[in-house]
Formats: structure tokens, sequence, C-alpha cells
């Protein structure tokens, strides 16, 4: 099988997206080893001034300009495509949309789907290049009907969970050079390369929120007597009180931090009820799912039959859990999972996998889980639901 | 497809190329043994001999006096010192809030170093100008009344070409006694510029827009001792710029100068004709597009191009893939283009990219086809990249 790094083949003219960041900086350099026609391209995603932490993201102005050192030493062109409205509307819109109904968001999947490779790829496609590149850890086989996407070889980066939203006939036009690589051999690459990224450190802030704190962006972007940034209760699955909240946006579930301690056991997010601004608390069983719903569905394979038993992976750097379609529509798909899964958290993504194939995915809508607290016979557990 | 063709340069706003002359002139200097100016000794004497035929021939080309000649590092800092320099001695003279008053179309050199003067406590009035290069006359008089520090107005904008009318604004300014600072850096070279008819107090210049070495610049300062220095050190140039002087960089610049002012007449109407056969071409080829300020009196080497519906950043890519180099708006730190204050404050509201192509010696008649040629099809890469 010729998994594909992207970078054999015949010479095509690629654009390449570049972060600033090493992984990028060896996928173009290992295009234009392979013979390509490489032009590099940096997003600009949001307005840098004044922003003195923007050095400390890859997407920064530091990262505009080390991106266009690489480019230079790989005698490249480079350009920056100014992004920032269609940036605003798909991925920093969406982000403070989800937060502000009790979801959680993952903004790079917003924008792998919609910006770094449609609306990137379309100023490409006028500057006549036939495909677009990035330093995701991904492969892709070309040697079916129809190109596939796979996981990265390096299981420790393999990053095809923030893939699953690739518009599906973008597949044949992709190119993933490190994908067949672990990080050391990147690094060694760029090391041997002498390119001034090497050695620089991982990126794992959200590019658009450079102070850290995604609540300093949602203050900015919502009234500040929104709902979401209101104080409300926290309550368990009984509906009992037991606390105070400043706001649900502050709270993912699954999250074990700011909810108080002096039990027993620790408790978790189990549920965030936006129209009631509750919080609702609980121990870790009553996390477990054992059925996800999703919605928001894309493709990258025909859509799996109900029965079909694939693998769904609920959050990055975690393991796909094995599990059954129960029904499959235009927009909802409904998993049975065979064995509990620990905080599907509803607007994260849930990308679909057999083996190492990415189907597709979808944002998790809902999860049920049938464990009731060990320590509350009397009440039912609840039903985890979102608006 | 990539087109071959020899690269051209129609960038010349940017910067301009070494000429001939000059570099004949550096390499002397190189191989003249110069001692620092400051020292006693033959060497010494002779790099100061160098540097005060270099005040000597610059005062000349500008119609001033050798005694209000200081070399600085370049446009910024002579603009920096100007208007900073003045603010603050004004403050030292008792002004608690000391006022500068601009053009709202100055460069970022003046621009910012009025948002300086108001991070220090003092005032900035932007004085409202027009794509037609009108000014507002009566703003500009109410604000002279408040005896300001400076007022900056520049000779000639860099983003449109846009004459402003210095002439009668040093006459407001004389008959105010404020001193009347201009950004010339755009002017020399390409409209008649001389201190002996428009009486401003003080001028900027700089050397790599007229074919002179990058880092090399001048600020005439009539009275030098009403400017507070932006660095301390030896007390070189008058104090003013303190740091021992670059001889080889005063001397080409001051021979660039001298062949610019020389040479202004016959290459200011060489270009004129150039440029419009440019824009009437273009405009004739390509719809929905305009030039700016194209009412207004502008310096003959500047074409600035609002091409509606297209993306900005593709344009520019897609004329450097085609080999001429041109620019957005002004070159800004990200590579991207982007929102000039110029072009914002003559067409509020305007979406259109621009276009900025200049003109110098670099270009021939026989390169005015290729040039149109590739504007128009990298406007119909960037109108695919928008649509």
């Amino acid at each position: 099988m010729r998994a594909g790094n992207g970078t054999a083949g015949r010479r095509r003219r690629i654009l390449v997206a570049m972060s600033g960041g090493v992984d990028s900086s060896v996928a173009a350099a290992r295009l234009v080893e392979a013979g390509h026609e490489v032009i590099g391209a940096t997003m600009k995603t949001f307005c840098y001034s004044g922003t003195p932490a923007s050095a400390k993201t890859c997407c920064g102005l530091d990262g505009i300009q080390d991106a266009r050192r690489v480019a230079d030493e790989l005698g490249i062109p480079h350009y920056v495509f100014d992004v920032e409205d269609e940036f605003t509307r798909d991925v920093i819109d969406d982000f403070v949309h989800e937060y502000s109904r009790g979801r959680t968001p993952n903004p790079c999947v917003r924008c792998n789907s919609n910006t770094k490779f449609r609306d990137l790829f379309k100023r490409g496609r006028a500057l006549g290049c036939h495909g677009v590149a990035s330093g995701h850890y991904a492969r892709l086989d070309r040697t079916a009907d129809q190109p596939r996407l796979l996981r990265g070889l390096d299981p420790a980066k393999d990053q095809s969970y923030f893939l699953w939203g690739l518009p599906a006939g973008l597949l044949g036009k992709l190119h993933f050079p490190v994908g067949e690589l672990d990080k050391a051999a990147v690094r060694e690459r760029a090391r041997a390369l002498g390119l001034v990224t090497a050695d620089k450190p991982e990126s794992q802030e959200i590019c658009f929120v450079p102070t850290g704190n995604y609540r300093d962006l949602l203050g900015k972007r919502l009234l500040p007597t929104h709902p979401a940034l209101s104080p409300g209760p926290l309550v368990d699955w009984t509906g009992r009180i037991v606390g105070r909240h400043d706001g649900y946006s502050g709270f993912t579930v699954g999250q074990r931090k700011g909810i108080g301690g002096g039990r027993p056991e620790a408790w978790f997010v189990l549920e965030i009820r936006p129209e009631t601004r509750e919080v609702v608390v609980g121990p870790r069983e009553m996390l477990d799912a054992t059925r996800i719903v999703m919605g928001g569905l894309n493709w990258l394979a025909t859509p799996p039959p109900p029965g079909a038993r694939i693998q769904v992976q609920i959050r990055y750097r975690a393991p796909a859990l094995a599990c059954r379609v129960e029904a499959c529509g235009a927009d909802r798909l409904e998993l049975a999972m065979e064995a509990p899964a620990k905080a599907a958290t509803p607007g994260q993504s849930g990308v679909l996998f057999d083996g190492d194939r990415v189907l597709g995915g979808g944002r998790i809508a809902h999860a049920r889980g049938e464990a009731a607290p060990a320590c509350a016979t009397t009440s039912s557990p609840p039903t985890r639901r979102t608006a | 497809m990539r087109r071959i063709h020899t690269p051209l340069y129609a960038d010349h706003a940017a910067t301009t190329p070494v000429r001939r002359e000059v570099r004949e002139a550096l390499a002397r200097c190189a191989e003249e043994a110069l001692g620092n100016p400051s020292s006693g000794h033959g060497w010494g004497r002779r790099a100061r001999r160098r540097l005060e035929e270099a005040r000597r021939s610059a005062a000349e080309s500008l119609g001033t006096t050798p005694r209000r000649v200081f070399f600085t590092r370049g446009g910024t800092e002579s603009d920096n010192l100007a208007v900073l320099g003045r603010a603050r001695h004004q403050r030292t003279e008792g002004a608690a809030c000391p006022l500068v008053v601009t053009s709202s179309i100055e460069h970022p050199a003046v621009f910012e170093a009025a948002g300086q003067v108001v991070a220090e406590g003092g005032r900035h009035v932007v004085v409202a100008t027009d794509a037609g290069g009108g000014l507002d006359f009566d703003a500009l008089r109410a604000a002279l009344r408040e005896r300001p520090a400076v007022a900056s107005f520049m000779w000639v904008n860099n983003e449109t070409g846009l004459a402003l009318p210095v002439a009668e604004v040093a006459a407001e300014c004389r008959a105010h006694g404020v001193p009347f600072h201009s950004d010339a850096v755009q002017a020399v070279g390409k409209v008649h510029v001389s201190l002996a008819e428009v009486p401003a107090e003080l001028l900027t210049v700089t050397g790599h827009k007229i074919y002179g070495p990058m880092g090399t610049g001048v600020l005439v300062a009539t009275e030098p001792r009403a400017l507070l220095p932006l660095h301390v050190g030896g007390g070189q140039e008058g104090g003013l710029r303190p740091g021992t002087e670059d001889v080889a960089g005063a001397v080409g610049l001051a021979e660039a100068l001298r062949l610019a002012v020389e040479e202004r007449r016959s290459e200011a109407d060489r270009l004129g004709v150039l440029r419009d056969d440019v824009e009437a071409r273009v405009l004739g080829r390509v719809a929905e597009m305009a030039v700016a300020c194209d009412e207004g009196p502008r310096a003959p080497h500047i074409s600035s191009l609002r091409v509606v519906g297209a993306d900005s950043d593709t344009l520019l890519a897609a004329l450097d893939a085609d080999g001429v180099a041109a620019s957005g708006g002004s070159a800004c730190a990200s590579g991207s283009s982007s929102p000039s204050r110029t072009l914002t404050a003559f067409y509020p509201g305007d979406q259109a990219a621009s276009l900025r192509l200049s003109f110098g010696r670099a270009t021939r008649r026989r390169h005015v086809d290729r040039i149109v040629e590739a504007v128009a099809h990298a406007i119909e890469c960037a109108r695919a990249a928008a649509a």
C-alpha cells in the first residue's frame, strides 16, 4: 500500500499551510525535496495589534515571521493571507456560540474544516495550485478509488482527530508530508536542514485566545448580562442545590475543577443546562455514557449502516472506543458503546474510525448513561442533554 | 500555469535599488581609510571632510543651508525626531499638554509618533484630507491657533501618490508661528522640493527611496535647539543624533539626493506618461476598478488601484508568481494587507482590494505591456479567490 505522505508522484504546484511551527516547516521542506513547486502560505486569522502575548501562539506575528524565514531558507515564495473575516465567522463566532449554549467547542476542527483547507485552498487554487499541504500527523491512502484519510504513524502525535470535518471532495487534493514520521524524526529533519523552527516548542493554546483564558474572549464577545456569564446554581443529579457558580461557560462536561470539594469522592460536571443556568455535578461513574448521539456529521467514507461495528474517538489523545451504529440519519448518528465512555462532552468532536481509517465525524449532541451513582439509590440518574 | 518572465520591479515606493553612482561613492568611502569624524587626527579629518561635503551637497539639493542638515538613520527616525522631539521640547518649556497637528493620511512614522505624544500626556489633532488633495483649512487654522508644538503634513502620500498643498500649509503655519514639518520621503526626485520656496522648519528625506543606501536619512531643522533628541550619547549631529556618524551612508545619500534633484524634471515627466499609460490600459481591460486619488494632484510614480471583489493578498501573490513586484496599501509587519489608514480615510466603508504599483528608474516603456498583462491576470485570480 502506498499510504501517502503525499510527496510522491509527479511535480505539482502545492500550497503548504505554514504556521511557523516545526511540523509545517518540515512538511514544506519534504515537498520541496520531492520536487514539487511549493508555495508557503500563512493565514492571518485575527488582528495581532495590541496582543503582547501573540508571540506565544503559533499563529501570532512571530509565527508569520518564522514561516517566512523557513520559506526563505527553502527558497520558496511565502504569502500571508488575511482570512480574518472567514475565521471570525466560522471559528470564533462558533466558539462563542457553543460556549454560550453550554457546549464545549473544538475550534481547531472548525479551522481545519473551513478556514485552513477550504478558504486557504481557494486562494491557492486561484494561484494555480493543484493541492494543499499541512504539517498534520495524518496520512492519505491514494490506492483506492476514493482517497482514504488515515491516522498518522506516530500514535503519540496522530492528529487525524482534527481532520474529520474536511470537505470529502478535497481529500484528493491534500498532502500530509509528515504523517509517516514521528515528532523526533521531524525535529531531526528540521535540524538537518538548519531550519530556525527546529527546536520551537509545541503550541498548545487556542491561537485566538492569547491570554490563555477563553473566558476573556467570551467576556469581550458576549454582553455581561448573558446567562453564560451570569451566576447560577450548582446542582446535584437530584436537582438539589449544592453551590453557586459564576457562569456556566466556565464549565465543561467531565470537568472536576471549580465545583468545590469536601465530599468523600470527587465530583464532576455531568451536564450544563443553559436554560436554567444549572451546572449539574455528581460522581465519576455518572459520566459513563453507553449511548452517544452526534449531529453536524461529515463523512469521508460511505456512512456505515446500522449494526456496523466501528470506533469512536471522543477527545484528542484518547483511544478510540468500540461501538455499534444504532441509527444513521442525514444529520443524526446514534452509537451504542461496547464499554461505557467517560465524559462524552456535548459540542466536542466524535471522530469515527474503522481501524486506522477516518470515516467521518460529528459533534457530540448528547450522551446517555445507565450507571446510578453509588451514593444515591433514591433517584434516577440524569439524562445528559443540551439544547 | 506559472508563466516564466524576467522579474519586473514595480515597487519603487517601498524601496529602490542603489544606483551605480551611489555604489561607486560608497566604494570610494570604503577604500579611503576613513577614521571617526570626531577624531582629531588625519583619518578623522578625512572622514569629517567627507561628511561635511555630503552635508553641503544635501543642503544645496534641498534649497537650505548645511547648518540645518542633520543626518539620521532613516525616514522614521527623522519623522520621530521632528514630531516627538518638538513635543517633548515644548514640554520642557512648560507646556503641560503639547499638541501636534497632522493630516489624516500621514505615514505611521509620523502618526505613531503623534500617538506617542498622546501617550505622554499630549494631544493629537487630525486635519481631514480628501482624495482630491483638499484639506480642511478651517480646522487647520483652528488647531494652529492653539499653538501646537508642530504641524506635520506629508509632501506626497506614500500609498496613493497624492500631493498635499504643503505650500499653503506652510504659509498658514508661518502666519501662526507654528513650526511646519513635512515628510518628503516620497516627494524628493518626483516633485519639486525646495525649502527656498516652501518654508518648512522641518523636513524628512530618506536615502533608500531615491536609489541611495537603506538606513540613511536627513532631517532638515531650522531650529535644532527646539528639538529634544531621541537618543543620548556623544553629541554628534549637533546633539540631535548622537552616535558615530555613518559617513559612507551620508555620502551615498547626498549623492543619491543630488542626482534625484538633478534628474527630477525629466524622470518625473517620463514616469507620469508611463503611469498614465498603465492606468488607462488596465482600466480599459478590467471592469469594476478605479484609480485612487485620480482627481487630485499626484506625484508621477505611484498608481493606487482599487479593485472591487478581489482578495488583496491573492492579488499580490499572483503578481509575485508572475514575477511582478508590487505591494498592497503599504508594507505591514505581518506581510498581509492591512486596512490602510489613507484609503480608509478617502473611501470609508469601501471593501475594494488595493494594489500599489510604483514606478522608477527600473521601469521602462517596453515593460508596460507586461505590467498591464500581469495586473489583469492577477486581478482575475484575486477575484476567483474572493468569489
